[in-house]
């Protein structure tokens, strides 16, 4: 398969503008920027069938096409660099790596819109990446390629690196734009929506990195040649960070519906230590995890890990084999969620505390008997009734962890302590 | 407006396009229950209380955000709905300590009556809860008491849109979020303990007013401001005959939801020190207990024929009192004036407060009150000398005067004094006659604000006996001086001079309301 995000990773010197310029970098924004439409650039991606690579995996174009033209206010692309979703580490490797691709790739999705003002927000312990972006700017610049008039074509654009405060929810969209407005990292309520009520109440779209990135490709080899790579409803590539009890992990490119069994034994060479497999979480810590079994005939696409009762989500792909503490699991988890509620609406600042304390209760052999249905129905009861997906993405595991693994669970609260490791 | 047409639990409601769900019930009749909705703040929708089953969407929606569409169909009473409104209480009583017994907010919070509602379960948390601060001074007026918020975020709200002023932010995440002063800020703005009236919950308490009364032992009258001619509606809430509090009372074209901290505590000033309650009539002794009868006849007589005499009015005296002491200072040919004081604001008093401190500067005057001179100037006229009688009613010039030396001076040169108040204030003192009068709470009547809306105030608590309604000093004088009165009560009063006023033509104590009537002709001009 060709590789679409990581064509240039790899390469010597692969985040300077020259060596992303020998390999055709940038061909494709002086393409758009001197001979395309915005409608005509909309259609195209549209017509590749890219969906957004942040989790949620909405259509691109699509989502570009929801901002009004006749809005005069400035319009925005933010370019969502804020990854830190347990498990997911693809797009830092862009980041670091090619950080052009994203440069090229937002300006792109600028240039869609008729964004005249863009950013990248980029997770503040990323000091790296947030270097490398930087650098990758100011060649850019220098090169002409961003700014006023760029390429003569007349149109004007700039691009801002800006570093978060490192949060988790200012990953979730329009608490990223609240972080990026000098705010509180909140969430916002929709309606609006951000396309038409984002960035400083002005017109915005927020995109993945990886969403991004794959632009240039699409738009130098045409969303034809894209759309024919995956499946019916998932088009092209996908980037899996794959870590855990994993031979070898780390980041792959694959084409979207490829059989999970093969990739995690073929392609990730199995289980570590020939051990035996637990459970995969297929899309990032917040999904739901997924019993051996019920990998069978999963493939990696949005449809296909949805049937079999998880997400896709990120691609965050974490690896459990049969030492794992399936309740240590679920605390690890839920210590990290309730650490990054952001605490604004009641259901997820009170409700995901209280499942982490009784998952804790029972790691430490505390439990009790109900203590499992109480998480359930908390979990229950946290999941739809937030402001944002950051809710169901805490209450996910926990619930996932218990119903397919109760008996587990049951003898941990039964030993007072965990019968897998001890 | 732009009709709108959805049901409500099944019984169809015309709205108007544009409005929230939540608005739209409550128009109807349908309350949904809520925490961190405000009607004059931002949609934070953080609280999940409101949330409502709206057919064809799949997850239940916050009535606070969602506006209404045509044809829309919603639940309010459903399983649904009551099942994630059981949880949402549960939430919030996590980490709550449930001290109902000692809070201040007991019998008006949100959180008491809701549970009653819609959760009365057993708590099911047994993990321990998180402790936040108690008692946080927030700032003169406000006290903040961290485990009790629920992180509705109405004060921070109210600080960042209403007064603009940004003290408060919240701090921490997850259920270690609190809300805290913005680093060094203290809450003081002009408005501050508005932020006590919306918080929904125990968390922010009024410095003055807690641990004082049970609040379910008030009495509450509606009435209006006497702070300033602003005329915010409030509740005057009162406990065994005394003021205990002032809450704001919504009247959109007055002062919405709000009043400002001079006002809110201004009952204060005029409830503190000792009553007067007999008349007092000076002699060889000073100043010596009389009748009523002895006191009003002297006031009459003791002014000597064709004297002249300088009569000032407070601005806290209402329209009826003024027309009643108009008619009254006519008969003596005297020379009357309002007092008045005005004052510079800051952007943030622009709000609410009036730079003119008297209540009812504006409808005094509607009544003929100092219509041909101010305060000011009658004062350098009784300085100068060109009086020999006054008669100054609920006012204390030497407390007031930024000369008090000069003041006093000038009142000394007077032959003959009458002073109606309700203390024995400085200028009291100097009088021949004193009248014991009643104070703002004491007493029905209307004020008319500095934009000619005459609301009416109504008494909250009893006159300590001896005293008498400044309504009943006059008209008792008007009858010694030969006027024939056809009324009593100050609703009479009202009638009386709706048909001598013009700008008042028509008015009717029924027709004013609790909400205030707009004068048609906008009443006399402000001078």
């Amino acid at each position: 398969m060709e590789k679409v995000l990581l064509r240039n990773i790899g390469v010597p010197d692969s985040h300077l503008l020259a060596t992303y310029q020998s390999r055709g970098g940038y061909a494709s924004w002086q393409k758009v920027v001197s001979s395309m439409k915005p409608e005509q650039l909309i259609e195209e991606v549209k017509a590749s069938g890219l969906r957004g690579r942040g989790g949620a995996g909405f259509p691109t174009g699509m989502k570009w096409s929801f901002v009004p033209k006749d809005n005069p206010k400035p319009k925005y692309v933010v370019c969502n660099a804020d990854e830190s979703e347990p498990g997911t580490f693809k797009d830092r490797l862009l980041i670091e790596q090619d950080p052009h691709a994203i440069v090229e790739g937002t300006l792109i999705a600028a240039f869609a819109i008729q964004s005249h003002t863009s950013f990248i927000y980029i997770r503040g312990e990323m000091a790296f990446g947030a270097k490398r972006l930087e650098q990758a700017v100011q060649e850019a610049y220098g090169a002409g390629l961003m700014g006023k008039n760029v390429l003569g074509t007349g149109y004007d654009i700039d691009l801002i690196v800006h570093r978060g405060a490192g949060a988790y929810i200012c990953g979730e969209e329009t608490g990223l734009l609240s972080s990026l407005e000098g705010g509180r990292g909140w969430p916002k309520v929709k309606p609006p929506f951000p396309a038409t009520h984002g960035l400083f109440g002005c017109p915005t779209v927020v995109n993945n990195v990886e969403t991004l990135a794959t632009l240039p490709w699409i738009l130098e080899r045409g969303a034809a040649a894209y759309s024919a790579m995956g499946t019916e409803k998932s088009k092209g590539t996908k980037l899996f960070s794959v870590s855990g009890h994993v031979a070898k992990p780390g980041v792959y490119e694959v084409e979207m519906g490829y059989p999970f069994k093969k990739f995690l034994e073929e392609d990730c060479g199995g289980v570590a230590n020939g051990k035996k497999l637990k459970g995969v979480i297929p899309g990032g810590g917040s999904m739901p995890v997924l019993k051996p079994e019920e990998l069978e005939k999963v493939n990696l696409d949005y449809e296909s890990v949805q049937a079999a009762g998880s997400l896709l989500g990120s691609g965050g792909v974490i690896v459990m084999d049969e030492t794992t503490c399936m309740v240590r699991a679920a605390l690890n988890l839920g210590r990290f969620f309730a650490h990054e509620s952001c605490g604004q609406c009641s259901p997820c600042r009170e409700g995901v505390h209280w499942m982490e304390k009784i998952l804790h209760r029972i790691e430490h052999g505390q439990g009790q008997k109900g203590d499992l249905d109480l998480i359930l129905n908390v979990a229950g009861n946290i999941a739809g009734n937030t402001i944002c997906p950051f809710g169901d993405a805490a209450a996910w595991p926990p619930g996932a962890f218990i119903r397919k693994f109760r008996d587990e669970f049951e003898a941990h609260i039964a030993a007072g302590k965990c019968t897998v490791t001890h | 407006m732009d009709p709108v047409k959805i049901t409500i639990n099944g019984t169809e409601v015309v709205t108007e396009k544009g409005k929230t769900v939540i608005a739209a019930a409550a128009e109807a009749g349908v309350a949904i229950p809520h925490y961190c909705y405000h009607p004059k703040l931002s949609i934070a929708g953080n609280c999940r209380m409101c949330m409502v089953e709206i057919e064809k969407m799949p997850k239940l929606q916050i009535a606070c955000n969602t506006q209404v569409a045509e044809g829309m169909a919603v639940l309010t009473q459903s399983p649904k709905v009551l099942a994630v409104r059981k949880a949402v209480m549960e939430f919030l009583l996590i980490n709550h300590p449930v001290d109902c017994p000692i809070c201040d907010q007991a019998g008006e919070c949100m959180l008491q009556n809701y549970y009653m509602e819609h959760n009365l379960q057993e708590s099911r948390q047994d993990v321990g809860k998180i402790h936040d601060r108690k008692k946080t001074i927030f700032g003169p007026n406000v006290i903040f008491d961290g485990e009790r918020c629920i992180k509705c975020t109405r004060c921070v709200r109210f600080c960042q849109e209403i007064t603009k002023t940004n003290e408060l932010a919240v701090i921490n995440r997850g259920d270690h979020a609190t809300i805290s002063l913005f680093d060094d800020a203290v809450l003081d703005n002009p408005l501050s303990a508005n932020v006590v009236d919306i918080c929904p919950v125990g968390a922010l308490t009024d410095r003055d007013f807690r641990f004082k009364v049970r609040v379910w032992y008030l009495q509450k009258t509606p009435s209006v401001c006497p702070g300033c001619s602003t005329g915010c509606n409030i509740s005057v809430e009162t406990y065994q005959n005394e003021i205990a509090r002032f809450k704001p009372r919504i009247n959109d074209a007055v002062n919405q939801h709000w009043i400002c901290d001079e006002g809110r505590y201004c009952f204060q000033g005029l409830t503190e020190g000792e009553r007067l309650t007999t008349p007092l009539i000076r002699g060889e002794g000073g100043l010596m207990p009389a009748t009523w009868d002895e006191a009003l006849r002297a006031v009459l007589t003791g002014r000597g024929s064709n004297r002249a005499t300088a009569a000032i009015l407070s601005g806290r005296s209402t329209n009826e009192e003024a027309f009643l002491f108009a008619k009254l200072m006519d008969k003596v040919n005297a020379v009357t004036a309002v007092f008045y004081e005005e004052r510079a604001l800051t952007e943030t008093q622009k709000i609410l407060m009036s730079p003119d401190r008297s209540p009812n500067w504006r409808g005094a005057r509607d009544m003929g009150v100092g219509a041909n001179g101010g305060y000011e100037m009658l004062m350098k006229r009784i300085a100068a000398g060109e009086f020999t009688n006054a008669f100054i009613v609920g006012e204390d010039p030497i407390y007031t005067s930024a000369d008090a030396a000069a003041a006093r001076a000038a009142l000394e040169k007077l032959s003959f004094l009458v002073v109606q108040d309700t203390r024995l204030t400085e200028t009291a003192k100097l009088a021949h006659v004193v009248l014991p009068a009643t104070h703002f709470g004491e007493k029905d009547g209307t004020y008319t604000n500095r934009n000619g809306r005459v609301q009416r105030l109504n008494a909250a608590v009893l006159p300590p006996e001896g005293a008498l309604q400044d309504c009943e000093i006059f008209s008792r004088l008007l009858e010694l001086a030969g006027e024939k009165l056809s009324y009593a009560t100050p609703a009479q009063v009202f009638a009386a001079l709706a048909k001598e006023v013009a700008a008042y033509g028509g008015l009717s104590y029924a027709a004013i309301g609790d909400q205030g009537v707009d004068l048609k002709s906008g009443g006399a001009a402000a001078s």
